[in-house]
This record gives C-alpha cells, structure tokens and sequence, in this order.
C-alpha cells in the first residue's frame, strides 16, 4: 500500500515537470527577437529569387500556416499541446524544411543516448568500485594514488578536457577522427564499429570528468561506513574483508550514489550539447544548437521537449528503482 | 578457558592511554561472569581484549590473555593469545553488543544476518533444515518466523536484542561476551533477555561473560562478579558473597546506590569522592 502510494506519487510529479517544461518551452522562444517566417522569407530573397509583394504575402500566409504561427498566443499553444500529446509530431523543421521535426529527432537520439548511457554507467561503476577500494583502505599507497588523480581530474573545466583530449588524439597523434563519418551498412560489423570509434573520445572525456567525483564521494562514503556498528559487528563476527565489503558496506554505500546518479543524469545532458558541438558528434545536442542558431522553432520546441522528457524519465527509473534496494522505503 | 595475567590495556601507540592496568583473572567453563564498574572504569576496554578485538588503537602494554579451547571436530586442544583469537570468532567465541539500531545491516533480513559467519558445523542440512532450526531457536526467544524475513528497522528494540542473543547462541559456542546486552532496555524486558541467556547458558554449559554498569543484572544472574574501577579489579568472588559482604568502599558504594523497595536508598556514602 505504502510502495504504491510511492509509486503514484512519484508518477503524478514525473507528469506535472512535462508538463510544466513544455510551457515554458512554448512561450520563451515566441517571446525572443528572431521571427522564423521573416527569417525564412529572407533567405529566400538571399537566394536572388526575385519575387513581387503579393507573392512574397502569399508565401508568408502559407508559412505561418504550417509552422502554426497563426492566431493568437492561446490559439497557438491549445494546437501546440494538441499536436505533442496526441501525435507526437513537432512539425516540419524551419532550418532543414521540409524534414520533419521528429524524423531529425529520431535520427540523433540514438547517438545522444548510447553516448550518455555508456559514458555514465562506465563512470559509476568504474567510480563506484575504485572509491569502495579506496574508502576500504584509506592509507594504503595504491588508494592514495587513485584519490590524487581524481582530485587532480575533478575540478579541470569539462570544455578544457574534452579540447586537450581532441586536439591531442584526433589532432597530434591522428588515433581518432576529428568529425564524425559514419561508414558501413545498417546493422554490419562495420557500421558498429564505426560508431564505437567514432564515439570512444567523447565517451571518454565524459567519463574521465564524472568519474573523480564519484571516486571521491564514494570514498568518503565507504570510509564513513566502516566505523559503523554494523561494519564492526560483521567484523567481529569473524567475517572475510570481502564478504563485509560486498554485503555490508557497498549496498549501504550504493544507495545515496543513486540518488546522486539520478541528480547527475540531468546535468550529464546538459553537458553532451558541449561534447556534441566539439566532437562533432551528430547527437541531440548539436541539434539544439543548430536549431538556436537558426532560429528554428519547431526543431528547438522538438529537440527540447525531448531532452525533458527523457531527462524526466530516466530520474523517475531510478526513484523507482530505489525502493527495490531499500527495504526502509519498500515497507514500513 | 580463558587466563588473564596481569594484563595492561591501552590505547595509541606513542601516548599510550591506560585503561585497563595490570588486571589478572580467569574465566572458567560453564559459569557466568559479570563485569560491573562505572563508566571509563575500563570493563568494556577489557572485553574487547579477552575477545581479541585490536581495532582502533587498541593493544596490550604488557601482560597475556590466553585461551585454551577444544576444537570441536578434531578433539585437539587450541592454546593461544587473544590477539590470534579471530579464527576462534563465531565458532568457538561469540559476541553479543549492545543492540543499538545500527548494529544490525538494514539492508539485510535477518534470516541471513543469522547465517552470515556461522560455523560449518552448525550450517549441517540444506537451506530450509536451517532455517527449520533457526526459526524454532527463535521461538524460544519468543520470536515467530517472520521475524527472519523481516528487516531490523521493522522490529523493535526489544526485539533486535533478543535477535542478537539468539544470534551469537545460535553459534554454539564454548564463550559468549555480552557488552552491555540489556542497558538500554526497559525492565521488563530487560529481565526477559537476562532469563534466556541464563537459559541458553546451562543449556550449552558454556561460559556467560556480562559487561554491565548494571548491579541488578549481576545479582539477577551472575555466578561470580568482577569489580572494576579506574582500569583495576577492586574486588573479585561469587556474586552472592560480595552482595553479603562486599569488603572495597567502591563496592559498597555501589551496591549502596541500588534503589529500594523498602526504606530510603543509603545515602551515607562510603570513602569521599569515589
């Protein structure tokens, strides 16, 4: 009764940030300088085509029709909710027209996501096992060293890493490629590891950057632990280091740095729309950017909206999980 | 079992802290022992010795503790110093500690709590034998077996001791140390725990030893009796003969300090300051 009153409150929350991320998202944008048809109109004028007044109207009338521009303020975002609830459909893109919002989406959200999902579990679990084995043995020589270098890694801006990385790697010694050119049919052996190698650089310096502060926090945590009762009982009872270790001391360790992985999620996505750009890695991130440079709304409304939910998703997985591994939350 | 030949206890190595100075006794088999003094008097410090607990700081200054115990499967005698004792934990010694909430894993049933560090020989049969015998071990503590399924935070804190006594009985062992087991127990249930361990005591016609700032507990149960103060053993004998007659001011005091039934608790204190 308790775990689904959790579970329902925690799903009413999950609805209420969407919604209210998406209601932001739609009145910002309309509220800044660019005005896309405008934008629109004159890049088509750039092009050199001379055309008169009235078709010029023409045109402007039948872009403000299909970007949903028309009507007031509250017309719009009434047909704005009704297309993202009921078809998921963002429009066509202003900057890439007539490609639809949702076609660009589904093309980048996989790179975004394996990108993050790989760099942040390597992260924790390499973070989490090394802090654990440093906290265990605090003034041995080998946890000294390990907390030297996250302490050295932990505070180096991620922008200036991920360009030293760059420029050393892709640059310097030419190990990895400086863009990203994917070869290989769908689903062969070469296309995966194509993208393997395409993705291994900017994998690493997430990973390089959240890592020494996960050695750190968990260090810190396994240390406190130790001097528990509960760690100096299964002591006295004659247990193996090992066994205190992997029974005692890590699930109890693993819970905060869940919390703390559902925290870091939200800014591990933030973080990729600077990876992307460096990398040139043609995740969600470098579609947001291409969208704010362009001015284009429907793709920044898509890009956006999505980074939300997705964001919101997968902190509400991991609240969700946490019961599972704390029997104090699972029943009272 | 167990002699302890004018042992000096202490803490840190380069200042080195007394706290338990120049104290010899022994504990035989099958008898219960209590440890009784005040606060800092240096009883726990001693446990910890004769269990074999050298963590934080702890060493011997000088003197021996040494065990002598019979393994089990072999028939051959063990003689060493405590501080090689760790193999000897929860087989032929166990610990019971004063069962605050955090003595017990909260991520851990207490099924498998029970389990974790038993002995080989007390682990016979297949998973559900065990658990058969842990939960009827249980029920004469007058726990159900749910309790084995339940977590620490869903019992309460007479309970969680109670898991803790059966625990370290559960073992078997030829020595159970008990820190403070009662202390923070009401009465009522404080005399509960006391009659079991006495219970599993001539049961397993092993060694009780009680560490309590508690006299009540000591007379309620214990054979002989200890007296500590200031890191010394004041007074040693059967409890009944130092209740009777108690010969240290110290003791008096003590024993004077009890509350009474009838009467006015004795308020002429024996030997100023103490």
């Amino acid at each position: 009764m308790h775990l689904l009153r959790f579970i329902a409150g925690r799903l009413v929350v999950y609805a209420l940030v969407i919604v209210f991320a998406l209601t932001v998202l739609f009145f910002v944008p309309r509220l800044g300088p660019t005005d896309p048809v405008e934008a629109m109109l004159a890049k088509v004028a750039s092009q050199g085509a001379y055309m008169d007044p009235a078709q010029v109207d023409k045109l402007r009338q039948s872009l403000i029709d299909t970007f949903g521009l028309g009507g007031s303020l509250w017309e719009q975002y009434g047909a704005f909710v009704n297309r993202i609830v009921f078809s998921a459909d963002f429009g066509p893109s202003l900057s890439m027209y007539p490609t639809p919002v949702m076609e660009l989406i589904w093309n980048a959200l996989p790179w975004t996501f394996g990108l993050l999902l790989s760099s942040t579990l390597i992260a924790w679990i390499l973070g989490n096992f090394v802090g654990l084995l440093s906290g265990w043995r605090p003034n041995s020589n080998s946890s000294r060293v390990m907390e030297g270098i996250a302490i050295c890694l932990y505070p180096i801006p991620y922008y200036i890493l991920a360009l030293v990385l760059s420029i050393l790697f892709s640059y310097v010694w030419k190990i990895f490629p400086l863009t990203t050119t994917i070869r290989g049919a769908p689903w062969s052996w070469e296309l995966v590891s194509s993208i393997v190698w395409n993705s291994f650089l900017p994998a690493m310096s997430i990973v390089i950057v959240v890592f020494g502060w996960w050695v750190i926090s968990v260090k810190a945590q396994t240390s406190a632990l130790k001097e528990e009762e509960f760690a100096r009982y299964a002591r006295l009872k004659g247990l193996s280091d090992g066994r205190i270790l992997t029974a005692y001391i890590l699930p109890n360790a693993l819970l905060p740095q869940i919390t703390f992985l559902a925290l870091q999620i939200g800014l591990m996505f933030n973080g990729s729309l600077i990876t992307e750009i460096l990398f040139d890695y043609p995740g969600l991130g470098l579609l947001i950017y291409t969208a704010v440079l362009q001015g284009d709304f429907n793709l920044l409304m898509g890009t956006i909206s999505l980074s939300v939910i997705a964001v919101a998703t997968a902190t509400m997985i991991i609240d969700l999980i946490y019961p599972l591994l704390d029997p104090r939350i699972r029943h009272r | 079992m167990i002699s302890i030949d004018n042992v000096t206890v202490g803490y840190g190595a380069a200042g080195f802290i007394t706290a338990v100075d120049g104290v010899s006794f022994t504990i035989g088999s099958n008898e219960i022992i209590g440890i009784a003094g005040e606060s800092g008097s240096g009883k726990s410090t001693l446990m910890r010795a004769v269990y074999g607990d050298f963590s934080t700081g702890l060493r011997i200054k000088s003197g021996t503790v040494t065990g002598r115990f019979t393994d089990a499967a072999t028939g051959k005698t063990i003689e060493k110093p405590s501080s090689l004792f760790r193999d000897l934990w929860w087989d032929q010694i166990s610990y019971i500690p004063q069962g605050s909430m955090s003595v017990l894993n909260p991520l851990m049933k207490i099924e498998k709590q029970v389990v974790d560090g038993l002995p080989r020989r007390e682990r016979g049969g297949g998973r559900r034998e065990l658990r058969a015998r842990i939960a009827k071990f249980l029920a004469g503590f007058g726990l159900e077996e749910n309790v084995l399924d339940a977590y620490p935070h869903q019992l309460s804190g007479g309970m969680r001791q109670r898991v803790l006594v059966a625990i370290a009985a559960f073992v078997n062992p030829r020595l159970i140390l008990a820190d403070e087991p009662t202390t923070a127990l009401d009465v009522v249930v404080q005399k509960k725990i006391l009659l079991m361990m006495v219970e599993i005591q001539r049961r397993l016609q092993n060694t009780l030893v009680l560490v309590s700032h508690d006299l009540g507990v000591h007379y309620q149960i214990t054979d002989r009796l200890v007296i500590m103060y200031k890191g010394q053993i004041v007074e040693a004998g059967r409890t009944a003969d130092i209740f009777a007659n108690p010969q240290h001011d110290y003791t008096r005091n003590l024993i004077a300090s009890l509350p009474r039934l009838h009467g006015q608790r004795a308020v002429d204190r024996v030997g100023a300051g103490a």
